[in-house]
């Protein structure tokens, strides 16, 4: 499962072209996220998700078929958000003390 | 008043003594040094810039002298003074002016945070401006020089000054240092335009410093508004291309060629933002400057249509 953190409230987006210039708050830097990037994030809007459900929503956005959206476009986009503090990863099964 | 009213000697002896007050765009300067060599070069160069009221505001005080060590005795040389502070390394005191030059682009760039400060050279008309973000060698000075002696008004050859009240562009009408193929490339395009001497050798090669028309110095309290922001790039033997760029792009490179970006945080990626939104962004490719000219001039009427 992956979860939008509250950094992600913060961003402030610009589109230019078939792109997003984000600026983060929290980290003062600017990103340029393509659709694919910007997509995810927005999916995340209503809570956590999993990965596959991420994905599905990301090509029903774009307008692409089921399994149209490429694991290797979809994960180094998950793992780039992941890195910018954007999104975090749950445990599936979380083991209970 | 402007630096023109004081004769030689009187300006020599300002300049030796508690200063001489000149006022580049929005800056206030105090400018001290006792040597002769740069006496001469900045009465003539600076002649028609003008001198503030004794009681303004001054926002640097720069100066040239000679070394304090025993280097003095050893070699003749000079150091670029800021509020007591030698921040560079001695140079040979022959290149004492382009030091001082050199030095208040530095106090600029690393002491006005309150502006958002591209590294663009920049010219107006109409109250429309052209900025050329790019760096270093890639003809922007040439071209921008070539510009005002053209029609243009000089807003700067090195800062596209972004006052982040309302994103209007400052102009910093400073002499403009060609390098190198560039001087004799602007004796040939514009043979009457004013040249300050040659200073060989220095640590960018040879120098020479060129005066802005004076209509651009007089009218340096006139803001501007960016309405293209154009990415030059001299390449020898070049054919004109003048490309529109992707706006995602351009937003890349203003951004990349800014001064204090992450100093201002989101004030800066707000005025970025709003500058590249409201300018048509070009890629410039250029080996002949009168062509490349006629293409910028070609865009203001057709933004006008």
């Amino acid at each position: 499962m992956i979860v939008a953190t509250s950094y992600v409230r913060e961003l402030v987006w610009r589109r230019f072209d078939d792109l997003w210039i984000v600026y983060q708050p929290s980290s003062a830097e600017t990103h340029v996220f393509n659709q694919t990037t910007s997509e995810i994030l927005k999916s995340l809007g209503d809570g956590a998700i999993s990965e596959p459900g991420a994905r599905t929503r990301v090509e029903q956005a774009l307008g692409l078929a089921t399994e149209g959206l490429t694991f290797e476009d979809f994960l180094p986009a998950v793992a780039r958000l992941q890195e910018l503090g954007l999104i975090d990863s749950l445990a599936e099964n979380p083991a209970h003390p | 008043m402007i630096v023109a009213d004081l004769n030689r000697r009187e300006f020599a002896r300002k300049l030796a003594g508690a200063g001489l007050s000149i006022r580049f765009g929005p800056f206030n300067l105090t400018i001290r040094s006792d040597l002769s060599s740069l006496a001469t070069a900045a009465h003539e160069l600076y002649a028609p810039y003008p001198v503030p009221e004794t009681d303004a505001i001054h926002d640097f005080h720069v100066g040239v002298a000679r070394p304090r060590s025993l280097r003095r005795w050893i070699r003749r040389q000079a150091c670029f003074v800021v509020d007591s502070n030698r921040p560079f390394a001695p140079y040979t005191v022959e290149h004492a002016f382009p030091a001082l030059e050199w030095g208040i682009n530095w106090c600029v760039a690393t002491r006005s945070h309150h502006l958002l400060m591209l590294h663009a050279a920049g010219v107006e008309r109409g109250g429309r401006a052209i900025l050329f973000p790019a760096s270093p060698g890639d003809g922007k000075s040439t071209l921008c020089t070539a510009l005002i002696h053209s029609g243009w008004r000089l807003l700067s050859d090195e800062f596209g000054l972004v006052r982040p009240e309302d994103g209007a562009l400052l102009p910093l009408p400073r002499l403009i240092p060609l390098k190198n193929e560039s001087i004799e490339v602007i004796r040939r395009f514009r043979p009457q335009a004013v040249f300050g001497p040659a200073f060989f050798g220095t640590r960018k090669g040879t120098v020479v410093h060129v005066q802005p028309p004076v209509d651009s110095i007089r009218r340096m309290h006139e803001t501007a508004r960016p309405r293209w922001l154009v990415f030059p790039r001299w390449t020898a033997g070049a054919p004109l291309s003048l490309q529109p760029m992707a706006k995602s792009e351009a937003f890349v490179m203003v951004a990349g060629n800014a001064f204090n970006y992450e100093v201002l945080d989101e004030t800066a990626f707000r005025l970025v933002a709003e500058m590249v939104e409201r300018c048509d962004c070009y890629a410039l490719s250029y080996s002949d400057l009168a062509e490349a000219v006629a293409a910028l001039d070609d865009l203001s009427p057709a933004a006008d249509g």
